[in-house]
């Protein structure tokens, strides 16, 4: 049975590996290994404070963690599950058995392995009898998160196809998020640490983690406290059998009833008014029905708002509210990055705009519009009330012509982004008892989230300039910019989705029934890109150069900058405000320097490629 | 022009996915008034000449015209010309039956109170008014997705059909109502091609018929001749050329 199913995983794997996906995979995997690298030297370093080594490697282990049970929430349902056996005669717990070694088999499960190797080196530091201990701890904790994974997927399965299990989920998801996206403060914040130590209180709770158990264990041993080496271990255990145990009575039940949404009475259906006017409200009208009633667009609402808030509170624990006034831009730019799939999420639903042919443009504005009504009144209400509870109404300009941009691009380059970079999904008739298997968006999302955020600095740029100046008025002419910019991708970008759609739509239509691109040899589609040809090597340098052109141009170059003109000295966690004053300004300057030059390498590498694929 | 064309004229669709041939220079001709089946086994090609057809997949070559009107040309005047419903694909799916239809029918131009009663009168045939009034297509079961397919292809006053399977998990009662309706389609004068493979449906309803397998076209003509003095799947066993399997049982089970 095992065997079997692992079979049958691999051969799903080989049967499903496109070009892009195989790109997307290659990039996950190097992304992955370099952090799996990362956590293993971090186990190698040596630190003043005696308790920081195993502090730091209990904050890894949970952040791993953390990734594995949020990861499905973006990369869909596992390609084997439950549900295609559930009308085998095969018993539950030898079923159970075999997915979760299929799960094991798998570059994720590899890539996690070889970061829990840490824990290993950690061991062999303290003692020979330590090591004995870690190995099975690290293999432990490897059947843990794998196995947390499984489970929080299915439960989240089943809740989210009911309208309010998808906002209990996306909260849950969009908590995790925020939680990894901080992951950066801690080794930012290192050298405050270092001094100090992690607080004790911080301290404790993070031993308390299941993910930090082996490291107990590991630490027991160390001190010949055989007993303390036992109870973490046989904790780790007991856990996982547990969650096995759950797993295996989730694949049983039947799925659960779903609270059904009922549409319009007869008398409500027909569009009138405003709607009927033209083939743009027509559209508009079914666009809004299926944002109120489809529980996968719930989740595509909540969590960016709910990520938005959390991101703006968690620097609260440092007595820092600056981050309120951009919750709704922030708002705003992660509703994109969720929302940028809407042709694929309504599959071959497509069909029916190719038979009335010369409504492509008026179907794009209306899911330009449709988004624009669900997170325009909602951000822009988070920015007003964010600049309020801040206190301190200088942030104004900034934080709406923040918000205004992100609103206007994002609306732009998500019909965009949906239509070049569709991810196919299964239809929603199929998957409306698990809303969450729908394709990989994780790709997309990143996409989105970058391109918008890029769309936000013109207007930035020009507060900037005013406050740097002195001149308030230049400093609230970054909102006209804002509106000019994002109105610019808003049109123009819906254009060119439009465009793309009346063009494309048979082939976008064959993407979404097959799962597959046509292939090039049918003659008007394209080869394939640079992205889907490139070596391990260029795909490496091409997502490294970008990592670094995040890192330091957002948190470290800009951030920093607008904290310091703020006039405030509050040092959060940016590198540069811990230095003497005099080096602050030539630190925030190489920082957006080095944030530049990792862009312009990105770019460097991906023209380099596509110029070689061209030249094939 | 002394003869009307056709109603539909099928000439050298042809499509390949990578090595495999899904149609390979397939010639229809459905002409006006006539229902007409395609028949063919599974993976014979019917849903991808169909597809192409009609426009919502691209030919590698050929050309689909509609009572003159080429599909891929001429889009806009094609497509106000026939009704489609292909096999098993999305809708709307957070709309209801109503909802669709009302906005569909605005957006092929007709005014408001017309779609409306257009709407209200194939819910009511198709039965899917009443307690399915408020139901979600996306809570639609196999057979009310059919219809609501078919109330869609039929919702402009089409004077071709081109249906994909139009019977496949229907049950007999929507069944005979949808004969029906194409059967009086075809009597005022419009014109049907509807594949599927239950041959007795094909004999019961269609004046000409071809067989498709493996991407060909193996047999086109009037229903008679094609079968001669046999049954259409007697004939069609024939055409296709395969011997029927299951004539030794399967070993494992009892027999």
């Amino acid at each position: 049975m095992v065997g079997v199913l692992i079979g049958m995983k691999l051969a799903v794997l080989r049967n499903t590996a496109t070009g892009g996906k195989k790109a997307w995979a290659a990039l996950g995997a190097t992304a992955g290994l370099t952090l799996a690298v990362a956590t293993i030297v971090l186990s190698f370093l040596d630190f003043a404070h005696p308790r920081m080594l195993m502090d730091l490697l209990a904050v890894t282990f949970a952040l791993w963690a953390l990734g594995w049970a949020a990861g499905p929430a973006f990369t869909g349902e596992a390609p084997i599950g439950g549900h295609h056996f559930q009308r085998q005669p095969i018993p539950r717990r030898t079923l159970t058995l075999g997915l979760l070694a299929s799960a094991m088999v798998a570059v994720t499960t590899l890539v996690t392995l070889l970061a829990f190797t840490a824990l290993v080196v950690f061991a062999a530091r303290l003692s020979p009898w330590a090591v004995a201990v870690a190995i099975p701890a690290a293999i432990l904790l490897l059947l843990l998160v794998v196995l947390a994974s499984r489970v929080v997927s299915l439960l989240f399965a089943t809740l989210a196809s009911s309208r309010l299990g998808g906002v209990v989920t996306a909260s849950v998801t969009a908590a995790m998020v925020a939680l990894a996206s901080f992951s950066w403060v801690v080794f930012i914040a290192v050298y405050i640490l270092l001094e100090h130590g992690f607080p004790a209180r911080v301290s404790t709770v993070l031993r308390a983690l299941p993910s930090s158990w082996g490291l107990l264990s590991v630490e027991a041993a160390s001190r010949g406290d055989w007993w303390g080496a036992a109870g973490p271990l046989a904790g780790l255990a007991v856990l996982a059998v547990a969650l096995f145990g759950v797993w295996s009575r989730l694949l049983g039940t039947q799925p659960i009833t779903r609270a059904v949404v009922r549409g319009s009475s007869a008398e409500w259906a027909a569009p009138r008014g405003w709607a009927a006017r033209g083939d743009l409200g027509l559209f508009y009208l079914r666009e809004l029905r299926t944002w109120w009633r489809d529980p996968l667009r719930t989740q595509n609402i909540t969590l960016p708002v709910v990520f938005a808030l959390l991101t703006a509170l968690f620097p609260v624990t440092l007595d820092y509210t600056g981050f309120f006034p951009f919750a709704g831009a922030g708002a705003a730019v992660m509703g994109a990055a969720t929302c940028a799939n809407l042709y694929g999420q309504d599959g071959t639903a497509l069909w029916m705009t190719l038979t009335v042919p010369g409504k492509e443009k008026a179907d794009v504005r209306a899911r330009q519009l449709a988004w624009l009504t669900v997170f325009g009144p909602m951000t822009l209400a988070m920015t007003v009330a964010g600049v309020v509870v801040h206190g301190e109404a200088a942030m104004l300009p900034w934080a709406l012509a923040a918000n205004l941009a992100a609103l206007g691009a994002g609306a732009g380059l998500l019909v965009w982004i949906a239509v070049v970079g569709l991810v196919p999904g299964p239809d929603p008739h199929r998957s409306k008892h698990s809303p969450l298997d729908h394709g990989d968006v994780t790709g997309q999302s990143l996409l989105m989230f970058l391109l918008t955020s890029v769309a936000i600095l013109p207007a930035l740029g020009v507060a900037l300039a005013g406050h740097l100046l002195g001149q308030a008025a230049l400093t609230w002419a970054s909102v006209p910019v804002a509106i000019v910019v994002g109105a610019a991708a808003y049109l123009g970008f819906g254009r060119l989705a439009a465009g793309r759609l009346a063009e494309t739509g048979p082939e976008l239509l064959q993407l979404m029934r097959t799962g597959k691109r046509p292939n090039a040899a049918a003659g008007t589609v394209r080869p394939p890109t640079a992205f889907e040809t490139m070596g391990a090597g260029s795909r490496l340098r091409m997502w490294g150069s970008m990592a670094v052109g995040i890192i330091a141009l957002f948190p470290q170059g800009l951030v920093p900058l607008g904290i310091k003109l703020d006039g405030s000295p509050d040092k959060v966690w940016f590198l540069a405000l811990y230095l003497p004053e005099a080096w602050q300004w030539p630190t925030i300057a190489v920082m957006i320097l080095i944030g530049l030059a990792g862009f312009g390498g990105m770019f460097a590498v991906y023209r380099a490629e596509t110029r070689r694929v061209r030249a094939d | 022009m002394t003869t009307a064309p056709a109603a539909f004229l099928i000439r050298g669709l042809h499509k390949t996915f990578g090595e495999h041939t899904a149609a390979d220079h397939v010639d229809l001709t459905v002409a006006p008034g006539s229902f007409y089946g395609l028949v063919g086994p599974n993976g014979a090609g019917k849903t991808t000449t169909l597809s192409m057809a009609v426009g919502l997949q691209r030919p590698d070559e050929g050309s689909a015209l509609v009572h003159g009107v080429d599909v891929w040309q001429e889009p806009l005047r094609a497509r106000a010309l026939m009704g489609v419903l292909p096999d098993g694909l999305a809708m709307p799916e957070r709309l209801t039956g109503r909802e669709l239809l009302t906005s569909l029918g605005q957006l092929h131009g007709l005014d408001v109170a017309e779609s409306a009663h257009r709407a209200g009168e194939l819910l009511a045939v198709m039965d899917l008014d009443g307690p399915a009034e408020r139901t979600l297509i996306v809570d639609y079961s196999t057979g009310m997705r059919k219809k609501i397919g078919l109330a869609t292809a039929l919702l402009h006053g089409p004077r071709l059909l081109v249906l994909d399977e139009p019977f496949e998990a229907v049950d007999p009662v929507s069944a005979a109502t949808i004969k029906r309706i194409l059967q009086r389609f075809v009597a005022g004068g419009g014109s049907v091609l509807i594949s599927s493979h239950v041959m007795a449906l094909v004999e019961q309803l269609c004046d000409t018929v071809a067989v498709m397998a493996a991407g060909r076209v193996v047999a086109e003509g009037p229903l008679d001749e094609v079968r001669g003095d046999r049954t259409l799947e007697d004939t069609f066993v024939d055409l296709v050329g395969v011997e029927v399997g299951g004539g030794r049982g399967l070993s494992w089970l009892a027999s």
